[in-house]
């Protein structure tokens, strides 16, 4: 009597278990058909139909032999792939991690301390609107083309998401808790160590992220305009002399390595936050 | 009490922009700094200047609408693709399992990326810039949109079957307004990148806009006209940031994020 309907509700459960298990196969099976629809449809208006004139439109297959010949392979652009990969990452992480260094904080500091708050908010507001893309004729200009402009552009880039997401971060500490932490006789500074810096950490994660992603796009937007190495540059080089699978494969590589950029972020917050 | 904090923080506030602007004067007026960058007045006169006086082919303001022109078009390109296409993908399964693979392939790359591919396929006329704002935008749109009427309240949904709604009529009533504080965020996100993709278009091929006079300025080392660019650029992406603000509290006043 006791484990009848137990036993029952165990495979009424397994039973909707199964029958999900089946529905998502089948999503699964439509996604795998829609993928390899679309790989196919692109190989037939390129290479088989050339629907698509020759220098704008490579192939899935070219795409992937672009990317295996420009691995060992520095021509059109004179380095090979992971050169300049490694330019991007070297320039987009020393500006993302000062961007961090600095903006996490001062927006705790602007947060916590309401002088500082006072003070600095009308100037960060004054440079927030400007999109960081718009940044590079100027740092160009004062520090010439090398790495220090770029990474002052991705610098002004990154620190923005980073001040604003520790700000609202430490904002959002309950009042509740810093009572207590009163009660219990902590300074103000241990307040902001003990309680008001572990409720923010969340939101200081996902500055992060998110600065990680505008730093990276704002790096290949920089590097179109002006650069002599790195992925952005491999692109307009490749635009120039109509080589549209060194593109797309390039492309492809900018969205990977952003992607794992992402990934490791994630990996560290779940290191690091507890929730 | 209130009105004494208040004037407080205009002082402090006005005091920051001051100094900094005192700072700048100061720097470029009597040290090193002057050799390469210009003083306040300079750039604030020939900002004025060029309210008459064109830079290139027009006056600041026509190169500002114009790219105003592109960021608009190419942002109700992708605000209508992405909300339908975002929403489908919510509302319906199947469409999402057709359309998430190709759609995780393209959202990792950056809108700015396109540029090149962009500038092969149509050229370097408008239509490239509105493909290149429309790429910045749309992946956020879609997320957004998706996130959205796939996190309606499922009770709710329950209720309404309950009480003998049919499909379109829980649609319209239920999930569209539930969805629509998301579908905001990502608009109002999609816009300001938007607003930075156009100027990274223009900067690299076109004869007006607000990114254009930046880069003339970079090409003929006219650190004033950079300024003057910038100061116009920061009006315009204050303002478009606001618009949404404003937008957004009308439409969805009863989940406004933050205050």
């Amino acid at each position: 009597m006791v484990i009848y309907p137990a036993s029952s509700c165990n495979r009424h459960k397994r039973n909707e278990r199964l029958d999900k298990m089946k529905k998502n196969k089948k999503y699964m099976v439509i996604s795998a058909i829609s993928m390899i629809c679309f790989f196919v449809l692109w190989e037939l208006v390129t290479d088989v139909f050339h629907l698509f004139p020759v220098y704008s439109m490579p192939s899935p297959i070219k795409t992937f032999q672009a990317f295996f010949i420009k691995l060992v392979n520095p021509s059109p652009d004179g380095s090979v792939l992971l050169v300049h990969v490694a330019a991007s990452l070297q320039v987009a992480l020393t500006g993302y991690v000062l961007g961090a260094i600095v903006g996490i904080p001062l927006g705790i500091l602007m947060a916590w301390y309401k002088p500082v708050d006072l003070f600095v908010k009308p100037i960060f507001d004054l440079i927030r609107p400007i999109p960081p893309i718009g940044w590079v004729p100027i740092m160009i200009l004062l520090l010439g083309i090398d790495l220090k402009s770029k990474a002052m552009v991705i610098f002004v880039s990154a620190v923005i998401p980073c001040i604003i997401n520790s700000y609202s971060g430490i904002k959002q500490t309950s009042e509740v808790h810093i009572n207590v932490g009163k009660t219990f006789g902590l300074t103000k500074f241990e307040i902001l160590r003990k309680i008001a810096i572990p409720t923010a950490l969340p939101m200081i994660f996902t500055g992060l992220r998110v600065s990680l992603g505008v730093a990276w796009m704002t790096l290949v937007a920089a590097e179109l305009v002006a650069a002599t190495k790195g992925l952005g540059y491999m692109l307009q080089i490749a635009r120039t002399i109509g080589r549209p699978d060194i593109i797309v494969m390039g492309m492809l590589v900018i969205a990977g390595v952003g992607a794992i950029l992402t990934g490791t972020l994630e990996f560290l917050e779940k290191k690091f936050v507890r929730r | 009490m209130k009105t004494k904090e208040k004037s407080l923080a205009v002082g402090i506030g006005a005091a920051a922009i001051l100094s900094v602007f005192l700072i700048w004067y100061f720097a470029a007026s009597y040290t090193k700094v002057s050799l390469f960058f210009p003083t306040p007045q300079k750039v604030f006169s020939r900002f004025a200047e060029s309210l008459s006086v064109p830079i290139g082919k027009y006056t600041l303001q026509m190169h500002v609408l114009y790219s105003l022109k592109r960021v608009f078009v190419g942002f109700g390109l992708s605000s209508v693709t992405g909300i339908i296409l975002g929403v489908a993908m919510g509302y319906s399964k199947t469409v999402n399992a057709i359309v998430r693979p190709i759609f995780n392939i393209i959202r990792p790359i950056p809108g700015l990326a396109w540029i090149p591919l962009a500038i092969l396929w149509f050229g370097i006329g408008e239509t490239t810039k509105y493909f290149i704002i429309f790429m910045g935008g749309f992946a956020n749109i879609v997320l957004n949109s998706y996130d959205g009427t796939n996190k309606v309240d499922q009770t709710l949904v329950g209720a309404a079957e309950l009480l003998g709604a049919n499909k379109f009529q829980i649609f319209v009533n239920i999930i569209l307004p539930s969805a629509t504080p998301y579908i905001f965020a990502g608009l109002q996100v999609s816009l300001s990148t938007s607003w930075m993709a156009v100027l990274a278009a223009e900067m690299i091929s076109s004869y007006e806009g607000a990114g254009w006079i930046i880069n003339m300025g970079m090409n003929t080392g006219d650190t004033v006209l950079i300024l003057v660019g910038m100061i116009s650029i920061a009006i315009i992406g204050f303002a478009l940031a606001n618009i949404m603000r404003v937008l957004e509290r009308r439409l969805c006043s009863w989940t406004v994020r933050g205050k």
